[in-house]
């Protein structure tokens, strides 16, 4: 009951009376109404500008209706029925029963359905007619001010975690995103008696952990919790209880027994409180509150933060038992059930508005192995290792993915230029590079392994090419659809570092104005900072698609290109790029397009370069190009003159970063990334990066804090999983794969501190 | 690119579904229209987000399609239609407010009315069969409202629940008759002429969930529960029930008594399944549908046409298929 005390003293969380979300489903559904009601105007109000309707029998002014009998029967019983005190009842039945009747007999008139009118009244509905108002105007739109809980949850953990950190807490200001207190209160009120409904078979403590660690997430203060339904001061129903907990419990199967009859002896007990202690019992009583004091102190709420930590026990714990109970349920359906998982993703911090994440998690480690494989043809020195099976494991991937290629018919240029061309690109460099491999034994083995029991995954998940297809995938559950301005507020986001959140903002622009190049570019420029080129790529075909000459769209599709291994594809882009400056035009001949062949691209460029040496996106394209040919050297040149000329430009100290890291300079690399994480602190792609660099090194635990520190910003880099995986097992960290497995960055984070 | 298409007009031939953007909650024949229903959802669950209610029309060739929606700030739990007006119908929000719009009513115009009243979430509403000029609203703030569309604010309210009313159902017979649901494990029935409640009945020992009157006898009511059984009782003798029916997996989420057949019923539970049974046969349970890929949380039996029914749930389906035969089925 405590809990639910704090909250019937407040309204619920939405604005009464404002009904209409803005929304493009509630701009279609008006757009529909608006046009099939058109008919229906005619007949119901022949004056279809109902502004103000006429006719009102139904309002009766105010004095009168605070005359009417039963009314003021109404409001004692209002202020008594609780106490169910039968003596007063009787007293006042009999007082007062009578003029209820005549007020329940009063309203029972013909119905007549009210137009309203409400503003002729000048009595004191001053509460009602403002809901009214608000009700009516359906031009007043209400924005679900969608709440970016992933981003706050990271951002609390992170914060959380910082005390134990030697580089101790960035001060990355806390947007003013949060949820608000009554979207808390919301979440907080709904799960806790959601859950109930739904673990019905589980015991109090275990709904109880289920609830607190998603609340946890959420920073939600759950120190209130609904210990059950049966906390009210009534004997009558205390007596019920006792007697379902004695006599009715044993005719209905319920496989918790023990916690039954623990709770029931606390019942009996008399003590109401039992229960809490026995939970802090378990829990190793006050201990963690006197562990954390300290924190606590430096902290804005104490009070908050003490059950954020109790729950991230709990937490822990709790998911191990969410997935234990999922998988003893063997009905498919709930093994595929996208609620329970919701729940179970909310329960790992992967959260309430998440994604088209909401898949099961086979689907989310997503097939693209030509990640994993760039991931490891960047470690020079490991790839050399593989061994002959992996190549026919490659070869099944290709066989597989053609196979889905025909059964999906994705009439989609890059899919059938991939399986056509770059499959073999890579099977041909695949082979060159094991021929010519020199190997270090002791590695070897493990690489292999690792990459085996990757392709095992991969294969057993069926790839899904949509991800890798160029097709853009939309968030399911956006927040900012609706939005007025979310160019705006994706620009915003996308300023101060907010990059999940940028992207959906951004989606919900595109999804407003499919036309708006600028939304495209931006989207597909926070998609690679985020780490994710195929939506990177996906996004920037778009904004070619409506701006076909815009140079930042293809130069940052030559990049993206790049990055993914797509030789032909990214030449094609920088090519264009080059055509269409306003500048480089010149030296661009139409005939070439057709045939571009590396050597003679570079020329071009160095043709340009020579031109106007102080273009600083010339000098960037050169040691983009040099990266494709893997001259490393020479791209390292030409990022160190394009960051003469741009020494603020942070994605082009990562590009200096990833080159030197390709090119063996790791110790190089991590300088650069540092550079560009001290000019844009939450720039997801260099924390990772950074962990590549360590890797590279051999430094195994550090980049797996480099790792996850990527990850908690945005868990849905997939690459940095896999990478992440990797280096748990060099790091001889295989207890936290399952942690890995599970995407539990809580564990995560708390294990591997940066 | 779910969220790009609000509604999916079905063409001849196609499955009797209905896609709704958001996770359904509740669904109801019209009383009037026996091809039209009411669909009230909600958004990420019902946790957190807006609410739409569809008027949706079956078409004679076979689909089903949209006749509009309404939006709301908050989820929708439950709706209903008027006994009244054809083209009236109140929603349950979650934000502690009952909403009724007009479809006859250009957007303008519409909502019509909005009670804000309710501390907590509306789960349920219920209109009156028999007076048809007011209906009935339980929320999680542990009361009971009852409501009629001429006066700005409730005309009583019901506390006596000591946790969540989730459900509420006035009786086929009596005018002034309702029975309600809580999670205090009991069910209570009511006449509204009365302080209080007249009958309590600690129908289940876990949470109970919904409750639905006999429409031929009217003493007796089945209640549906947490505990997974649906139960039968006679008012007239409540210490024991007449039947419980087990066979749901999870919670049984809705119950709802045939129109037209004395002892058969239909319930949904959190076991995704839609069930119907006959309370008076020894295998009570008469068929089982596993159409829906999550929890099924809202069924309704059409008055109009015998064995019509229909289902929704937070796999944002609706179905709407004769008894016997398979809601999946081409039609």
């Amino acid at each position: 009951m405590a809990m639910r005390d704090l909250v019937t003293g407040g309204a619920a969380c939405a604005v009464p009376g404002s009904s209409s979300s803005s929304n493009p489903f509630g701009a279609l559904a008006n757009a529909i109404l608006g046009s099939t009601m058109k008919a229906q105007d005619l007949k119901g109000l022949p004056e279809s500008r109902v502004t103000v309707p006429t006719a009102s029998l139904d309002l009766r002014p105010e004095d009168q209706f605070a005359t009417i009998p039963g009314s003021e029967y109404e409001n004692q019983l209002y202020q008594h029925a609780d106490s169910q005190n039968s003596e007063f009842l009787r007293g006042f039945r009999s007082a007062s029963h009578g003029s209820f009747e005549d007020a329940w007999g009063e309203v029972h008139r013909p119905p007549i359905l009210p137009r309203a009118g409400v503003r002729e009244i000048e009595g004191h509905f001053t509460e009602f007619e403002q809901i009214y108002d608000g009700g009516v105007n359906s031009n007043i739109h209400q924005i679900w001010d969608g709440p970016p809980q992933r981003v706050l949850s990271s951002y609390l953990h992170y914060f959380v975690n910082s005390d134990r950190d030697r580089t101790g807490f960035r001060p990355t200001a806390l947007p003013a995103l949060g949820l608000s207190e009554s979207d808390k209160r919301c979440i907080r009120d709904r799960s806790c008696i959601m859950a109930r409904h739904i673990f019905a078979d589980k015991n109090e403590q275990y709904i109880n952990e289920q609830v607190s660690s998603f609340l946890h997430c959420l920073d939600i203060d759950n120190n209130h919790l609904i210990r059950g339904p049966m906390q009210g001061p009534y004997a009558e129903l205390e007596e019920y209880w006792n007697n379902s907990q004695t006599v009715l419990r044993p005719t209905v199967p319920h496989p918790a027994d023990s916690w039954i009859s623990e709770f029931s002896q606390q019942r009996a007990s008399g003590d109401p409180e039992a229960w809490a202690h026995s939970f802090e019992k378990q829990h190793g009583a006050n201990g963690w509150v006197s562990e954390f004091g300290q924190e606590q102190a430096q902290l804005l709420s104490a009070g908050q933060l003490g059950g954020s930590n109790l729950s991230s026990i709990a937490a822990m714990e709790q998911t191990r038992m969410l997935a234990h109970t999922l998988a003893q349920n063997n009905d498919p359906k709930f093994q595929n059930s996208k609620f329970l998982q919701f729940v179970s993703k909310m329960s790992r911090g992967e959260l309430i508005v998440d994604d088209n994440q909401i898949k099961p998690a086979t689907e989310t480690i997503s097939g693209d192995w030509a990640n994993e494989f760039h991931m490891q043809y960047d470690k020079k020195p490991l790839e050399e290792h593989f061994s002959g099976e992996l190549f026919h494991g490659a070869n099944t991937w290709v066989d597989e993915f053609s196979k889905q290629h025909r059964q999906e018919e994705v009439d989609d240029q890059w899919v059938t230029e991939f399986s056509k061309l770059h499959v073999q690109d890579w099977a041909e460099e695949f082979g060159q590079q094991v021929a010519e491999g020199t190997f270090g034994e002791s590695t070897t083995d493990r690489w292999a392994e690792a990459y085996d029991d990757y392709l095992d995954e991969q294969l057993a998940a069926k790839p899904k090419s949509s991800a890798s297809s160029g097709v853009y995938v939309f968030s399911d559950m956006n927040p900012y659809v609706g939005h007025a301005n979310p160019l705006k507020v994706g620009q915003e986001l996308f300023r101060k570092g907010l990059l999940s959140e940028a992207v959906l903002a951004l989606e919900a622009e595109v999804l407003k104005n499919p036309d708006n190049a600028e939304g495209w570019r931006l989207l597909g420029i926070t998609h690679a900072e985020n780490d994710d080129d195929q939506q990177a790529i996906a996004s920037m075909m778009r904004a070619q698609e409506v701006d076909p000459t815009n140079l930042e769209v293809l130069l940052a599709l030559g990049v993206s290109y790049t990055n993914e291994l797509e030789q032909a594809e990214a030449l094609r882009y920088l090519y264009k790029w080059l055509q269409n400056h306003p500048k480089y035009k010149p030296l661009a001949s139409p005939e070439q397009s057709t045939s571009l062949f590396h050597a003679d691209i570079a020329r071009l460029f160095n043709e340009a370069a020579q031109m106007s040496p102080e273009d600083a996106d010339v000098h960037i394209v050169l040691g983009v190009m040099y990266n494709v040919s893997r001259e490393y050297d020479k791209a390292i040149q030409s990022f160190e003159t394009a960051l003469k000329l741009k020494p603020h430009d942070y994605s082009l100290w990562n590009k200096l970063g990833a080159t030197q890291a390709n090119s063996v300079h790791s110790e190089d690399a991590i300088l650069a990334y540092q550079q560009a994480l001290d000019l844009k602190p939450n720039y997801v792609r260099a924390w990772a990066n950074m962990g590549i660099s360590y890797a590279n090194q051999g430094l195994y635990e550090e980049s797996v804090r480099y790792y996850v520190r990527a990850l908690a910003m945005n868990p849905k880099a997939d690459n940095a999983w896999q990478y992440l995986k990797i280096s748990l097992r060099f790091a001889s960290r295989t207890d936290m794969l399952e942690a890995c497995d599970s995407r539990n960055l809580d564990l995560l984070q708390k294990e591997f501190p940066l | 690119m779910a969220n790009s298409s609000s509604r999916v007009s079905l063409e001849a031939g196609e499955m009797p579904v209905f896609k709704t953007p958001f996770n359904g909650y509740a669904v109801r024949f019209s009383p009037f229209y026996e091809n039209r229903l009411l669909v009230a959802t909600a958004q990420n669950f019902g946790i957190l987000g807006n609410g739409r209610l569809h008027i949706i029309d079956l078409n004679p060739a076979g689909g089903i399609s949209e006749l509009c929606s309404f939006d709301t700030a908050d989820g929708i739990y439950d709706c209903a239609w008027s006994e009244s007006h054809d083209s009236v119908a109140v929603a349950a929000v979650a934000d502690g407010s009952l909403k009724l719009w007009d479809a006859a009513l250009p957007p303008s115009s519409n909502p019509i009315r909005s009670f804000h009243e309710h501390a907590r979430e509306v789960h349920a509403v219920d209109w009156n069969p028999v007076r048809r000029d007011s209906f009935l609203s339980a929320s999680w703030d542990d009361s009971l409202k009852l409501w009629t569309l001429d006066r700005p604010a409730s005309i009583r309210t019901f506390r006596e629940h000591s946790y969540c009313v989730y459900s509420a159902a006035w009786s086929p017979r009596h005018a002034d008759v309702f029975a309600s649901a809580s999670g205090d494990c009991t069910t209570r029935v009511w006449d509204v002429r009365d302080p209080g409640s007249s009958l309590v009945i600690p129908a289940h020992d876990h949470e109970i969930l919904s409750c639905d009157w006999n429409k031929y006898d009217d003493c007796f009511l089945a209640t549906a529960s947490v505990d997974k059984t649906v139960r039968v009782w006679d008012v007239r003798a409540s210490r024991a029930p007449v039947a419980t029916l087990a066979g749901h997996g999870y919670a049984v989420r809705r119950i709802r008594f045939s129109p037209h057949r004395e002892s058969l019923l239909m319930s949904c539970s959190y076991d995704m399944t839609v069930c119907v049974w006959d309370y008076r046969t020894e295998d009570a349970l008469l068929a089982r549908y596993d159409h829906h890929t999550e929890f099924a949380v809202g069924v309704d039996m059409s008055v109009l046409v015998e064995g019509l029914l229909a289902s929704t749930g937070w796999d944002e389906l609706v179905y709407v298929w004769q008894h016997g035969t398979d809601p999946r089925a081409i039609s």
